[in-house]
């Protein structure tokens, strides 16, 4: 609600301290302050093809690309599979991948093996129109340790994930952590940070949980992404500018795509290290 | 373009120097009669030329000049009882006139609206508050806030409920230039808004320029607020004070010197961190959550000529979680004055103003120690002269120059943290302005104002200047050093008035009003926000122009007592700013990168309706306005309504004295929504659902109407004690108006997704209780 600070890289990792703070704040002056559910009359945009596409340097395979459309604001949260596109991944090395689709709206590569450094074209052709994307794999940065913060606000007691490594001198870096608890994915937070304020330091930056929490003795997985720029600015944009439906922006807008033609949606070529462990 | 102005200046100015007949002046003081405390506005006519008439300055100092003969002069002060004195002009004459304040007087019937200058006076778009007017009113938390009462008045806006931010005739929050004691206040608010920085309790007027900016003032786009403070009573000792359920504050003034100088404190606090200290919990006990503010200032009367003032405002607020996470943040000015009164018809002053307003961040969380600070800080040197040729031209010049400073961030780490320290380059400018304007009456019916202001603002290294592509990155980098001028900018900006009478009760004015503005505060959050940049203009960025124009029709009725006034107004504005999507505006070495440029237009017409004086008195206020930008890269480049574009706005302001103990108040506001951003659709990222923007501002917040009302119990007045009970709710009935509409996926079903609507005050009653003696 009332935010006292946005869009600072190092703010931002203590923002839900801020809001935890300013929200109950404003709360205890404003005496009587209520919510509720509002019916609002929102404009249907007609549907807008939305492409998620992702190449890892996990050689394992296959990476999946997902492909579905925009709904209106109070349709049911199922988004419809676009089905038929043709669709290619080549990279810097001369190897196209053309993909095959496995379910609805899922196509999965043939072989190909995603290898840090290399760059990635992402070419989605659906009813005559063509979506294009290029992502760079950076070079993976070591995951060191994970470790845990035990804070207590306003008599809730949180646990929160401290990923511990060592940021590369000289060269910008773009991290994306993602967070599984129990094997079941964490997707309500978006975690991305960039070294613009920390190049060449040893990092260890609080993962804040923003609507699920952590319980001890849970297993907790942690993955570290290194990606490219255009990625980074697609989260962050994303988790800043109220793509998710906040309003700490005056102006909520979507975030700028590296995928072309109007495509909602990324593609994300990016290292993967993780580490699994108790909660303690 | 500047000769000719010059020229037709000169010829403007030409006539006064050969008025033939030899003239004497009367000139003085007008003060409180039991406070010696200086009366600004006051109006001195001679009944036998009722067109010779002059108004006292910001000092109380008036002059006024006829040709030989008796006469008598009436001096009359809204609230206040007349003064009659024969004068026999034979030569110039100085008399320092008091004038009794109307509650303290026997009888209430002599009591006066003074005399109908919103009709006789070129200037318009002025509205003036006095702290008796609005001591009454209902207000939250019992606060008596003058930026609140003043988003009661036509052309002004709240930012919010319970905001002291406030829009005027569709500018932003930060094209208000706000001044105290003429320094800057660069962040008018206390507790993310909630509060205003000023303590009502040291205040002594207020006047709000909204059109037709006299060339004194410069340096913001669409208005002036100027706050002046009171200079303590130089005949005796008092204090006063309030104590209230979330803050309290004490008011102590008095002479040094009996009717020579004078001195007064007013200090401040909040206390709802209070509550959080009667937690039982450790981390909540511990968390901060209040301000203090303190006002001073001592005068000093050397002879008859000479005046020294020094006032100063200090102002903190301190928000903290534990040790985890602080801030503090607050305004700090000082203002040093020097009168001087050259002549009877020559008054000087020249002032040396300081003003600083800083935030200092706290972040201490694992290995992570980080402090960050910025500032703006203002050197400003100031002279002001007035010129009474005689009783149809008054001159007013002088010159202004600015030395701005801002630190925009400051980062210190330990080393142990994941930051590295970091000091992002200070920037340095130099604002400097003369102005001269000339107020002439041509005859009985036609009165003008009209002026010059001549600015320069130039960018001042030492430090290195960027240059940037479409994309926002580094094309080439040029490095000043101390000094050096790395790009100015000049204006002219003319200002005209003029007052055509109709009848002795009625009149239309017009009034043309450039301005421009250099600094510019970097915000894209919903809420005042302390952490918000102010940046100067540049080699990126370009000074704001605004030019406005507006008329309108005055009309008194029954003796001035209701007061009536129509105005419309045009502004078109030049080099707006927005931002890129996801602009990193803090911490940014290059945040002028991240700014888009544009344009705005605002419209509208302003009804005000006031009864001054009598048992029940109050206003009416409605404005019917539009307020659109234009960027390329928004909204494929058409005009768009502002965030802050509000069509209706209405409030109706009512004060009815039932007896000497007892004093009823209410006061309604209606406004449209504001201009917002909603989604109208949505898709999923990553199992979770995205919202999907089409256009910006394209949704309309629900109108907002609330109803406060309050009451004044006065205690028995003494004349050692005088006290006052003031009870009040705001929000009588409880309207859910909304604050806030966030969307998010429906908690309790969730294949759903849900638009959620925040309101903050319902039925907020409070109570003070006021003491002087």
């Amino acid at each position: 609600m009332t935010r006292a600070c946005e869009s600072h890289d190092t703010i931002k990792n203590n923002y839900l301290i801020m809001k935890r703070l300013i929200l109950p704040g404003v709360l205890a002056i404003s005496l009587y302050a209520c919510q509720k559910t509002v019916h609002l009359h929102l404009d249907n945009a007609a549907p807008q093809i939305v492409i998620q596409g992702e190449v890892t340097d996990d050689t394992t395979g296959p990476y999946t690309v997902r492909v579905n459309r925009s709904v209106p604001f109070y349709a049911e949260n199922s988004f419809p599979a676009v089905s038929g596109a043709s669709i290619k991944i080549s990279d810097n090395e001369g190897h196209v991948d053309s993909l095959v689709e496995t379910a609805p709206g899922i196509y999965t590569t043939q072989g190909l093996k995603g290898k840090a450094g290399n760059t990635y074209a992402l070419s989605v052709l659906s009813q005559d129109t063509l979506y294009t994307a290029v992502s760079t794999m950076p070079q993976a940065v070591k995951l060191d340790s994970i470790s845990f913060n035990h804070e207590k606000i306003f008599g809730d007691k949180s646990i929160y994930a401290i990923p511990n490594f060592q940021d590369p001198p000289g060269i910008s870096n773009y991290y994306q952590f993602v967070e599984y608890q129990n094997d079941k994915l964490l997707n309500k937070d978006i975690f991305v940070f960039d070294d613009r304020l920390s190049d060449g330091k040893y990092i260890s930056r609080t993962l804040r949980n923003d609507s699920s929490y952590l319980q001890p003795y849970d297993w907790l997985e942690v993955r570290m992404y290194c990606i490219d720029k255009p990625v980074f600015d697609y989260f962050d944009q994303l988790d800043q500018s109220g793509g998710r439906g906040g309003n700490n922006t005056a102006s909520p807008a979507n975030p700028t795509s590296n995928i072309s033609n109007g495509a909602l949606g990324y593609f994300s070529a990016h290292t993967v290290r993780s580490i699994k462990l108790q909660v303690y | 373009m500047r000769l000719n102005s010059v020229f037709s200046l000169c010829v403007c100015l030409f006539p006064m120097f050969v008025s033939a007949q030899a003239r004497h002046t009367v000139s003085g003081t007008i003060r409180d009669k039991s406070s010696g405390e200086t009366l600004i506005g006051a109006s001195i006519v001679f009944l036998e030329t009722p067109n010779v008439s002059a108004i006292s300055n910001s000092y109380g100092f008036y002059s006024i000049s006829a040709i030989p003969g008796s006469y008598t002069m009436v001096v009359s002060f809204s609230g206040y009882g007349n003064d009659t004195i024969n004068v026999h002009l034979q030569k110039d004459t100085s008399i320092s006139i008091t004038l009794e304040n109307a509650a303290k007087q026997l009888q209430e019937a002599v009591v006066t609206a003074g005399r109908n200058n919103n009709v006789t006076k070129p200037l318009m778009g002025v509205q003036k508050l006095s702290i008796n007017e609005i001591k009454d009113l209902p207000v939250l938390f019992g606060e008596k806030d003058i930026l609140k009462t003043l988003q009661l008045l036509p052309g002004v806006q709240s930012a919010g409920d319970g905001n002291s931010g406030f829009f005027v005739r569709g500018g932003n929050t930060d094209q208000n230039l706000i001044l105290l004691d003429e320094a800057t206040v660069y962040n008018p608010s206390h507790l993310l808004g909630f509060f205003s920085t000023f303590n009502s309790d040291a205040i002594k007027d207020v006047t709000l320029y909204k059109g037709a900016t006299p060339a004194e003032y410069g340096g913001r786009l669409s208005s002036v607020l100027d706050v002046k403070m009171n200079d303590g009573n130089n005949k005796e000792y008092h204090a006063s004070g309030g104590i209230g359920l979330i803050s309290s504050r004490l008011n102590i003034e008095g002479p040094l010197e009996k009717d020579k100088s004078s001195f007064i404190v007013s200090a401040r606090r909040t206390y709802a961190d209070v509550f959080l200290k009667l937690s039982k919990d450790s981390n909540t006990n511990q968390n901060s959550l209040y301000f203090y503010d303190i006002n001073a200032k001592a005068n000093y009367r050397l002879g008859d000529k000479d005046h020294i003032y020094f006032s100063g405002y200090f102002g903190k607020d301190k928000l903290g979680f534990g040790n985890t996470f602080g801030i503090d943040y607050g305004n700090a000015t000082g203002t040093l004055r020097w009168n001087h009164i050259f002549s009877s018809r020559m008054f000087s002053n020249t002032s040396l103003i300081y003003s600083k307003y800083d935030y200092d961040v706290k972040i201490n969380s694992g290995n992570n120690n980080i402090g960050i600070t910025s500032f703006i800080k203002d050197l400003h040197f100031k002279e002001d002269l007035q010129y009474y040729a005689n009783a149809n031209n008054k001159i007013n010049f002088g010159l202004d120059v600015i030395n701005h400073t801002t630190s925009p961030g400051v980062i210190s780490a330990s080393e142990t943290s994941s930051f590295n320290p970091l000091t992002l380059q200070s920037k340095h400018a130099l604002e400097s302005a003369a102005y001269v304007s000339h107020d002439l009456t041509v005859s009985s019916a036609i009165s003008i104002n009209y002026g010059l202001r001549a600015g320069a603002f130039m960018v001042m290294g030492p430090g290195d200047f960027y240059t940037y592509d479409k994309e926002g990155n580094v094309l080439d980098t040029a490095t000043y050093s101390s000094g050096k001028v790395v790009k100015s900018y000049f204006n002219l900006e003319p200002r005209f008035s003029m007052n055509y009478k109709l009848t002795t009760s009625s009149s239309i004015k017009l009034a043309y009003t450039r301005t421009t503005q250099n600094l510019h505060l970097l915000s894209n959050s919903t809420s005042a926000n302390p952490t918000d940049v102010w940046i100067p203009s540049s080699n990126n960025v370009k000074p704001e122009i605004a030019d406005q124009v507006s008329a309108g029709y005055y009309r008194n009725f029954k003796d001035n007592q209701y007061e009536f006034s129509s105005e419309v107004y045009y502004r078109n504005m030049q080099n707006q700013i927005d931002y890129k999507n996801g602009a990193q505006l803090i911490a940014n070495e290059n945040v002028e990168s991240q700014i888009v440029f544009g344009k705005g237009r605002a419209y509208g017409w302003e009804l005000f309706v006031k009864k001054k004086y009598g048992k029940l008195n109050g206003w009416i206020s409605y404005t019917l306005s539009r307020t659109e930008r234009q960027f390329t890269e928004i909204n494929s480049g058409r005009y768009f309504p502002a965030n802050q574009d509000r069509t209706h706005n209405l409030s109706v302001v009512g004060i009815y004295k039932i007896n000497k103990k007892w004093t009823l108040s209410a006061d309604f506001t209606y406004y449209s929504g504001n201009a917002v951003t909603w989604p109208s659709g949505k898709y999923e990222v990553n199992g979770q659902i995205a919202f999907l923007y089409t256009e910006r501002n394209a949704y309309r917040m629900p109108s907002y109407n609330r109803l406060d009302i309050g009451a004044t119990l006065q205690g028995k007045k003494t004349k050692k004690f005088d006290s006052n009970w003031n009870f009040s709710i705001y929000n009588l009935y409880g309207r859910e108006n909304p604050y806030s509409i966030t969307f998010e996926q429906d908690p309790d079903d969730p294949s759903k997704t849900r638009a959620l609507q925040y309101a903050l005050f319902r039925w907020v009653p409070s109570i003070t209780y006021n003491f002087k003696f």
